[in-house]
């Protein structure tokens, strides 16, 4: 499709969506328009004779000039990327959030949430915009005290992650015991996205994958009172075309609320068909308006479907200990800290031909300074080091409101990032402007602007520049019977985040 | 700022405009100097005979003025009498005082001089009649504004009825002792005495079930009545510190309590992914109040850093957590926006994310896809194999690919995020290439072949080891 006959499309969205709520008798649509361009430097493939290939400063075969090269038995030729030409990536993408109620039945209401995405500049090239049309939710939900029933794509969550099913949710209520129980079951979608595990859009690298959509089901039991909160959850995922697993797991979360401002989180799962704990923690909190801090305890094991084959790899899990400390010794100023240091568990695999780190270290220091209500200055430092790469930055943000309604902020950082697999140590500075404006309760736009300058400090050819601009725009709107009263507070989230409304 | 300016000076000029007129209303109100002619008039009646006789014109005419004022004996004058009453809400009429005066009282002992002349003054040293006058000889032992409410109706027409007058002067009228007493806004018995001042649509500046309060209902409409300012006060009880905690079990027990104040939008302002729960409030609307303004605020136990560590919370309170936010607030980050500007990564995330992406400081694959997201952008970038594997791209380390093992068990999901399963079986398979065994220490076997042979089969085909 031609990017004028996609814009045609976005604006007949909108005009549809628009015409369809102003009938509905009690609902809220929020419409969120973003569109984002970025350009970036593209990469040619190319190759050499295996006659031609040098050892590289590193001890792998790289070109003459320097370029990393692959070369494979069956060949005799090896293959390397040069720079390519400029390339853009302009998405955009729409997204309808709509809930309606006043059915006529008392506690029955409709949820759905759809996003449409297109890279104007035609060549797909940016990741996520495929499908175009991601439907995430779509139910109809009845809501009473005792019970809530849901039908339709939903979003399941808890302590197994996020996931979505099409399919039917149950959840029972004995409010005077703190309980609740909750049964859900249906067509699974695919991790961290909102189609089925079968889309093609889920294999660039053409990898194995099921031809039929997998069944989800599970069952979560809650427990609650004024100074805790239990979840017991179960889940399992199932292949219905071999009638195999693709998961099952069970977990506990929880939250403990001994003292007034103070708390213990934490949760554990565990993989039942590797037969393995699998991420867990448990954090110690303690909130007060001048001061918080928390220490944690975690481990953390990735989670692989078995439908795929990297469980039966073995990957080794790593525990970290974490704390962070934020004061605000004046009104106008608050100092934040943080830490956190983790190690490997034995892989098992250790050869003496190659030596990796098996364990690291981050910490972050950051200041936010008001000198007026209406500036807000910050400031970060981090450093990190681990297995695979390091990084050490600095993030500085000014946020100006020159009205309530106004937001500027200028942004800086430097970073430089050395790898561990690869030759090369980056750095990369960055410069940027964001602007919002809430125009009114029901409209609200924003722009960003950023350059990035990339210096991959090697000392051959393979150093080419990976500069690049990214400009994003956004326009908000908002509908509903009783849409006006909405309006979020802005919330400054530290110098390396723009301010959200 | 320059438009600023010009705001500034049109509002200062409106100023000057409406204060001018008010003064003028004033000069043009006592240009007739009483004490200056009351040497020419022995009575009252000469100039108003209206006052006693309902027949007659309350005013001179300018004729009777020109008899002097004819630029001869005296300077002329022009003045032409009022055309109509002047606007007030009160019931008294001279001529009905008059007659219904002189019918119970004795002759003579209700005089205009009785209201106008204060005690002492000069003849024709007139002043307006006041309502202390009136409560002197009526017998109302209090002061005007502290009359009891019955009272109010004996003289004073409702507003409704009082038609003619401005909205300026409703605007102005003086508040009882009563209503400035502490709780009076939150608790103010309804009678039709409140006529006097008010009228229903005042009533809806802040009840939202203004249709479903008979007492109400009774007044009349009369926009005027918006003349009169009202603001909502916040009840002691919300300002205990724990009343957003406790709010929802009062809210389910009195609905009707707080759909005084609150319509719909109050609880949706907070409650977005929860419509039921305004369920027993009134929609805003004609002849309602809007309903108090909630705003809605980030709870100091969120803190400063709550994005990061979120995650135990709302998997072990997500009830908590639905109260505030829609699933969209959380879609927003888990299911990232292609187009979207830095949200809960940092700006410039893509240059700095291969630390955060090795050391798994959070869980990717909670958010994006690693195969629709990790592997696309790497495979755009160049960065993803293309099937065949020998030393190359992991340059930094000598003999990479032979000694890979602890780095791709410490980072199975960064390797998944460029390389196929076909990359890894060249080696890794029992059913050709170099058999190397991927199974690490501990690895369960048979615990896996009963949840799922089939994975097995792709490194074993049929004949899958019992251990």
């Amino acid at each position: 499709m031609r990017p004028p006959a996609r814009v045609a499309l976005v604006c007949a969205v909108f005009s549809c969506l628009e015409v369809g709520a102003a009938a509905a008798q009690g609902y809220r649509l929020r419409l969120d328009t973003r569109f984002q361009t970025v350009a970036f430097r593209g990469v040619t493939l190319d190759s050499i004779a295996e006659g031609d290939v040098v050892v590289g400063p590193g001890g792998g075969p790289v070109t003459a000039d320097g370029f990393a090269v692959t070369c494979t038995p069956a060949s005799d030729f090896c293959q390397f990327y040069r720079p390519g030409p400029r390339l853009s990536s302009d998405p955009l993408v729409t997204s309808a959030e709509l809930t309606v109620w006043g059915l006529g039945v008392t506690g029955l209401s409709v949820h759905g949430n759809a996003r449409w995405g297109t890279d104007l500049s035609g060549d797909d090239l940016w990741p996520g915009t495929r499908p175009a049309l991601q439907l995430q939710q779509a139910y109809a939900q009845y809501a009473i005290t005792a019970l809530t029933g849901r039908l339709g794509r939903q979003h399941v969550t808890g302590r197994l992650g996020w996931t979505g099913i099409d399919g039917a949710a149950l959840t029972l209520r004995w409010p005077g015991a703190g309980l609740d129980l909750t049964g859900y079951g249906g067509w699974g979608l695919a991790r961290a996205l909102d189609v089925p595990i079968n889309s093609p859009s889920l294999n660039p690298l053409d990898n194995y994958q099921l031809s039929k959509r997998h069944v989800t089901a599970g069952a979560v039991l809650g427990w609650r009172s004024r100074a805790a909160d239990l979840r017991a959850e179960y889940r399992r995922e199932v292949d219905p075309l071999v009638d195999q697993f693709i998961s099952e797991r069970a977990a506990l979360t929880g939250v403990l609320r001994p003292f007034e401002r103070v708390s213990l989180t934490g949760g554990a799962e565990y993989d039942l068909a590797q037969g393995w704990l699998g991420t867990s923690d448990l954090t110690l909190r303690y909130d007060a308006a001048r001061v918080s801090a928390d220490a944690t305890v975690r481990r953390y094991r990735p989670y692989f479907e078995l439908w795929t084959i990297w469980g039966a790899f073995s990957p080794v899990p790593y525990t970290a200990i974490d704390g962070s400390l934020s004061v605000a010794p004046m009104k106008r100023l608050r100092l934040r800290a943080s830490g956190e240091r983790y190690w490997f568990d034995n892989s098992g695999a250790e050869t003496a031909l190659a030596s990796f780190e098996d364990r690291g270290w981050r910490a972050s220091f950051s200041a936010t300074v008001q000198p007026d209500p209406s500036l807000t200055l910050d400031g970060t430092y981090r450093k990190e080091f681990g297995p695979g790469a390091a990084l050490q930055s600095w993030d500085a943000r000014a946020t100006w409101l020159p009205t309530p309604d106004l937001t500027l902020s200028v942004f800086g950082s430097t970073l430089s990032r050395p790898l561990e697999f690869r030759f090369y140590e980056a750095q990369v500075d960055a410069v940027g402007l964001d602007a919002g404006f809430h125009v009114s309760d029901r409209l609200q736009l924003a722009v960003s602007g950023a350059k990035y300058f990339e210096d991959r400090r090697r000392l051959d050819a393979a150093a080419f520049d990976w500069n690049q601009f990214r400009l994003q725009a956004r326009v908000t709107w908002l509908f509903g019977s009783d849409a006006d009263q909405i309006r979020l507070p802005p919330a400054i989230r530290g110098a390396t985040r723009q301010v959200v409304r | 700022m320059r438009a600023g300016r010009l705001v500034t000076l049109a509002v200062a000029a409106l100023a000057l405009v409406g204060a001018g007129g008010t003064l003028a209303t004033h000069r043009t109100a006592d240009r007739f100097d009483h004490l200056q002619h009351r040497r020419v008039f022995p009575t009252c009646q000469g100039c108003h005979p209206g006052a006693e006789d309902s027949s007659r014109s309350f005013w001179p005419r300018a004729a009777d003025c020109a008899r002097c004022h004819d630029g001869k004996i005296e300077k002329e004058v022009t003045w032409s009498p009022p055309v109509e009453s002047p606007p007030s809400n009160l019931r008294f009429r001279h001529y009905t005082h008059a007659e219904k005066a002189s019918a119970k009282l004795p002759a003579d002992s209700v005089v205009c001089a009785s209201c106008h002349l204060a005690q002492g003054a000069r003849w024709m040293e007139v002043r307006r009649g006041n309502p202390g006058q009136c409560f002197t000889c009526h017998g109302i032992r209090a002061e005007h504004l502290a009359a009891p409410d019955t009272a109010c109706a004996g003289c004073h027409l409702t507003l409704v009825e009082a038609s003619t007058l401005p909205t300026e002067r409703i605007a102005g009228f003086p508040a009882p002792p009563s209503h400035r007493e502490g709780g009076f806004r939150r608790r103010h018995p309804v009678s039709q005495t409140c006529a006097t001042c008010h009228a229903r649509d005042f009533c809806a500046t802040c009840h939202v079930n203004a249709p479903e309060v008979e007492a109400i209902q009774a007044l009349e409409p009369d926009p005027r009545s918006l003349a009169i300012k009202a603001t909502l006060e916040s009840p002691v009880s919300h300002v205990a510190p724990d009343f957003v905690q406790r709010h929802g079990k009062q809210a389910r027990h009195t609905p009707k309590s707080c759909a005084t104040c609150h319509a719909q939008a109050s609880c949706l302002t907070c409650h977005v992914a929860q419509p039921e729960v305004a369920v027993a409030m009134h929609a805003a609307g004609p002849g309602r109040s809007k309903g108090a303004s909630v705003n809605r605020r980030r709870p100091a136990w969120h803190g400063d850093d709550f994005t990061n560590r979120h995650a135990p919370n709302a998997s072990s309170a997500p009830r908590s957590c639905a109260a505030c936010h829609a699933r969209a607030d959380c879609l927003d980050c888990h299911r990232p926006n292609a187009a979207s500007a830095p949200g809960y990564h940092p700006v410039g995330f893509v240059a700095r994310h291969p630390a955060s992406a090795y050391g798994r400081e959070t869980s990717c694959a909670e958010c994006h896809n690693t195969g629709s997201f990790c592997a696309d952008c790497h495979k755009q970038s160049g960065l993803a194999s293309r099937g065949t594997l020998r030393g190359g791209y992991h340059d930094a380390k000598q003999s990479f690919l032979l000694g890979h093992g602890p780095a791709a068990r410490q980072g199975l999901e960064s390797c998944v995020s460029c390389h196929a399963e076909r990359d890894c079986l060249t080696c890794h398979s029992a059913r050709g290439g170099r058999r190397f065994n991927p199974h690490g220490p501990g690895f369960d076997a048979e615990r896996l072949r009963r949840r799922n042979s089939q994975m097995c089969t792709v490194c074993h085909g049929a004949a899958i080891p019992e251990q």
